[in-house]
């Protein structure tokens, strides 16, 4: 797993607070350009001028006087041209916002939320994060254009109202050929308003994906934590769809939705047809789910038919499904067809048993907290 | 920890009740009853939970409860979304309704050249060319056609056989298709034939203008050459050629094929079937025989009844989900109209079976001498004698006329099913229709007395067979959600 | 077999509190060619006077009652339900016939 976040030695500093920059390995830049960038260095040449010098030395450059000078690791090996990195020359605080190899970057919005799902890999903290959504506004101007897709989450983005829906306005203008994956529980969308407001961004390629964890409104509620879930969710949804929007309906498989698995998805199928997707996916260990443990924690290897039944409902209703965060020797065969690759490729690992699997190239792997701590104990390679 | 409630905290208080949303059930075996929602969704349930449920004795700790209230059956404190998702379910079951007619029926001529004993068409012998319609008539009928508001319009050649007064159906196409220009609706033409007298001329055309082909096959050589008899007593080999002649001309798909059901088809099922596999179809339609045209004059209805045929249907049906078992991809044509009531909230625009009835609202039959039918068994009622379904004369009535006539809206409204004892409570009727010719036909009224009607207790027998299948076996419960969101 | 020769009429009683009187009359009307009928209404009983015509053996005329029987329920249940379903059923004929030009606003209005 890549460490995206950490504390850096600061050699010396210019700036008072914190920014983000765009990460180049290039000493050929004009001084114009420099000023915004953070030099990644590789090799000695003209080095005078950036915002931040990224470096492995431990000294001190008389060419880099105008500049934040960080002392990176190994950690950060990954770093690349065209990142954006967020830098504070006062903590040493660093964060990598934006990956440019990555298909899979994610904004975090915030880390309220109004549920409190037993499986939160993001736990909610009630401080006042809003400063990361003015962040977010700057870091997307910072994107370059020919980015494919980015990802918004949190908590729950929603609760920003009317200035969530002002990112999205900015996203459309500063990134118009991006693709735009919202992650939310829907709930504020019951409210028609909000959903023709959200409509009105009239964005091209944007969808947003709504967990539904139950057709059993008491069950739903129980694995969100919150009475009325269920109901607002549901509106939400209708309402998004009324104005023509696309939704993901989410399923995260554990132990406390296992059991109604096939008869939420014939729910999905006979309530939610007009769903763009429906994603099933599988439990990463991480944040709630720790502690929770013993509650969540089902072998997917038991449930495989199971799984295989869910899925082959969707399909007979034609409806797009995929299976997300399952490693290949978990499923039956007869699902390989909605089996997708999904862990984002910072967090995937294999195991050793993986190293001489066959299909290991098209296996999505393991989060790898469940590396760590909790994966299926019936992991085989295939021969 | 702690933080977390328990699933109990989300349960409705112990002392609270339910609502029942609206239901209606029926018996389905000695153990068990079908209940459906008000969106025509089922489940089966035990008597003895029913029982319960109704009397709202039911706990919600019991499994069925949460069955019950995630299928929209009753409705408690934890959830009130039901009804607007029961709402949204049957409005998409009535939304194809406002699209009105959109089978439209050209009987081009009475000529034939077969002479099959059931044959619903009371049909002239081949050199009578008075029996076929008229241009001027076609055009007037094709003015009828394009003032239907359906954004989908299907132009069906019927007969005798229709590719005897082939002039007429370019004529039809091609105006057809010059008018549509302006209008830009979707437009198909259908030609149901023998195929005998297919030719290269007639192939180009219907290549031209991707007119799809609807051919009779019965089964094997003996069995179809019985049913259809021709000078040459060769209507079996025309047919194969045929259909080999169509494929290779304009395409794999674009020929069809109906079977009709007779006396001699009862018995041999499973050879209709692999006769059908041979010849390179995918599809089948198990069609019960109806009471009309010649069928009743040579006495071939009386020759089967109701529990013939459903052994008939319940035999091919299972022969064919064996097929399927065996990895052979192939399809029960009406069973799987059936299911998609049964399974899904879409209107399979299948005008023999819904209510209100079809006719007029989902077809029209033009005859060639100009009379207009509410229906293709409305105008072989009249080739009985009986014209109670002759709703005009092209040329002479108005559009207006012939759909708010009497003939037209009497026979839909009485035989509303929902307005009718038995259909009225019955837990079916989402999934069933009115057919008020058919009851006119043998009973003598619109409605007719559904305890001793043969549609009636066909349909039934029909629903619950396939419940009880889908119930007991998952792999047909598999195959029949993919049959019921197939788009044929 | 004997035959009613004496044409007396047969009577039969529908209580008028669970029958209605037109549902009687429309199912005397559909046997029309087998029995002419005289209908009274005696306190709380619609009384039938049917005299089979032409006159027929025994067997036959059961069956005839029998059948008229089912009929005057037949037409009550009828009647009773297609009342009770009269705004359903107007509402589903006003869709099906919105988009063809032929109801009225007015007429739709009023559904």
């Amino acid at each position: 797993m890549l460490k995206l976040h950490g504390t850096l030695p600061v050699l010396s500093s210019v700036t008072k607070e914190s920014y983000l920059v765009t990460v180049t390995k290039s000493d050929k830049l004009p001084k114009v350009i420099r000023k915004q960038r953070a030099l990644l260095r590789t090799s000695a040449g003209d080095e005078s001028g950036y915002k931040a010098i990224l470096t492995k030395e431990q000294r001190n450059n008389e060419s880099w006087r105008e500049s934040d000078i960080f002392k990176i690791s190994e950690d950060q090996d990954y770093l690349d041209e065209g990142d954006i990195i967020r830098l504070d020359p006062n903590s040493g605080s660093f964060q990598c916002l934006y990956r440019k190899k990555s298909p899979h970057n994610t904004i975090l919005l915030t880390e309220q939320c109004d549920h409190y799902c037993l499986m939160c890999s993001q736990p909610p903290k009630a401080t006042d994060d809003s400063w990361l959504l003015k962040e977010a506004f700057e870091l997307i101007s910072l994107i370059p254009q020919d980015t494919e897709r980015i990802g918004l989450s949190g908590g729950e983005p929603t609760l920003y109202r009317d200035k969530f829906i002002g990112l999205l306005h900015h996203i459309r203008r500063s990134l118009p050929n991006t693709g735009v994956d919202i992650l939310s529980n829907g709930r504020a969308f019951k409210d028609k308003e909000f959903a023709k407001k959200y409509s009105s961004v009239n964005h091209p390629n944007m969808i947003i994906g709504i967990p539904i964890f139950s057709d059993d409104p008491v069950r739903h509620e129980y694995v969100v934590q919150s009475k009325g879930a269920f109901d607002d969710t549901i509106r939400g949804i209708l309402n998004l769809k009324e104005f023509e929007q696309n939704v993901e309906i989410r399923v995260v498989i554990h132990k406390q939705t296992i059991n109604r698995l096939v008869q939420t998805c014939e729910f999905i199928a006979r309530n939610l047809l007009f769903a763009d997707h429906v994603a099933l996916m599988g439990l990463e260990i991480t944040g709630f789910t720790r502690p929770n443990l013993e509650t969540l924690w089902i072998d997917p290897f038991e449930y495989k038919d199971v799984l295989s039944e869910a899925v082959a409902l969707l399909n007979g209703y034609g409806m797009t499904a995929s299976i997300y965060n399952h490693q290949l020797c978990t499923i039956n065969p007869d699902a390989r067809g909605n089996y997708k690759k999904s862990i984002s490729d910072w967090k995937t690992e294999y195991l050793e048993e993986c190293v001489s699997c066959t299909k290991r190239s098209e296996c999505g792997g393991f989060f790898s907290s469940s590396k760590k701590y909790q994966h299926s104990n019936h992991i085989k390679a295939f021969a | 920890m702690s933080k977390f409630n328990g699933i109990k905290f989300y349960k409705a208080p112990q002392s609270s009740s339910y609502t029942l949303l609206p239901l209606r059930f029926i018996p389905l075996d000695k153990d068990h009853y079908v209940l459906t929602n008000l969106a025509g969704e089922y489940l089966r349930i035990k008597r003895g939970v029913l029982v319960d449920f109704l009397r709202h004795k039911l706990s919600a700790e019991d499994p069925s409860y949460i069955e019950l209230r995630a299928r929209h059956f009753l409705i408690d404190e934890t959830s009130s979304i039901a009804p607007d998702l029961l709402a949204l379910k049957l409005r998409t079951k009535y939304s194809r309704l406002c699209e009105f007619t959109g089978l439209h029926l050209f009987v081009v001529t009475l000529r034939c050249e077969h002479s099959c004993p059931y044959c619903q068409v009371s049909r002239q012998s081949e050199d009578k060319p008075r029996y076929d319609m008229s241009p001027e008539i076609a055009l007037g009928a094709l003015d009828l056609t394009f003032r239907s508001p359906s954004s989908n319009i299907k132009i069906e050649f019927q007969g005798g056989e229709p590719l005897l007064n082939f002039d007429l159906i370019k004529l039809i196409v091609e105006e057809a298709k010059r008018r549509n220009q302006r209008v830009g609706k979707n437009l198909a033409f259908v030609i149901a034939t023998n195929l005998a007298l297919i030719n290269d001329g007639i192939l180009c055309f219907c290549r031209e203008h991707s007119i799809h082909i609807s051919t009779s096959l019965d089964g094997p050589r003996v069995l179809h050459n019985a049913n259809r008899p021709r000078p040459g007593n060769n209507s079996y080999e025309k047919t194969i050629e045929g259909i080999k002649l169509v494929r290779e001309a304009l395409g794999r798909d674009q020929v069809s094929a109906l079977m009709t059901t007779t006396e001699a088809s009862l018995n041999c099922v499973e050879e209709i079937v692999d006769e059908y596999l041979a010849q390179g179809f995918n599809e089948i339609f198990l069609r019960p025989i109806s009471p009309y045209g010649f069928a009743v004059k040579t006495n071939s209805y009386r020759a089967y009844n109701t529990e013939r045929w459903l052994k008939f249907y319940k035999q091919g049906l299972n022969y064919i989900i064996d097929l399927n078992h065996h990895g052979i991809e192939f399809i029960e044509y009406y069973t799987s109209t059936i299911l998609k009531k049964l399974l899904t909230s879409e209107d399979p625009g299948y005008v023999d079976l819904t209510s209100p009835a079809g006719i007029g609202i989902g077809a029209v039959a033009y005859n060639y001498d100009g009379y207009i039918y509410a229906s293709d068994e409305s105008r072989m009622l009249a080739e009985m004698g009986d014209t109670t379904f002759r709703l005009g004369k092209v040329l002479e009535n108005s559009y207006e006329e012939i759909f708010s006539s009497p003939k037209l809206l009497e026979p839909l409204e009485a035989s509303f099913a929902y307005s009718v004892p038995m259909c009225n409570d019955c837990a079916f009727e989402p999934y069933c229709g009115a057919d008020p010719v058919y009851h006119h036909g043998i009973q003598g009224d619109f409605v007719g007395r559904k305890p001793t009607s043969e549609f009636c207790s066909r349909n039934m027998e029909i629903f619950r067979f396939l419940i009880h299948k889908m119930e007991s076996d998952s792999f047909v419960r598999q195959l029949f959600t993919r049959w019921a969101n197939s788009k044929c | 077999m004997p035959i009613h020769r004496d044409a007396r009429p047969i009577l039969i009683r529908f209580d008028s509190r669970v029958f209605s009187l037109p549902a009687v009359k429309k199912a005397a009307y559909k046997y029309a060619n087998s029995f002419a009928a005289d209908i009274n209404l005696e306190e709380n009983e619609i009384v039938c006077a049917l005299t089979l015509t032409p006159p027929v053996e025994e067997t036959l005329s059961s069956t005839l009652i029998e059948e008229f029987k089912k009929e005057v329920l037949d037409q009550d249940l009828r009647e009773q339900i297609k009342t009770e379903t009269e705004p359903i059923r107007n509402l589903i004929f006003a869709l099906a016939f919105s988009k063809t030009g032929i109801v009225s606003n007015e007429q739709v209005q009023r559904d």
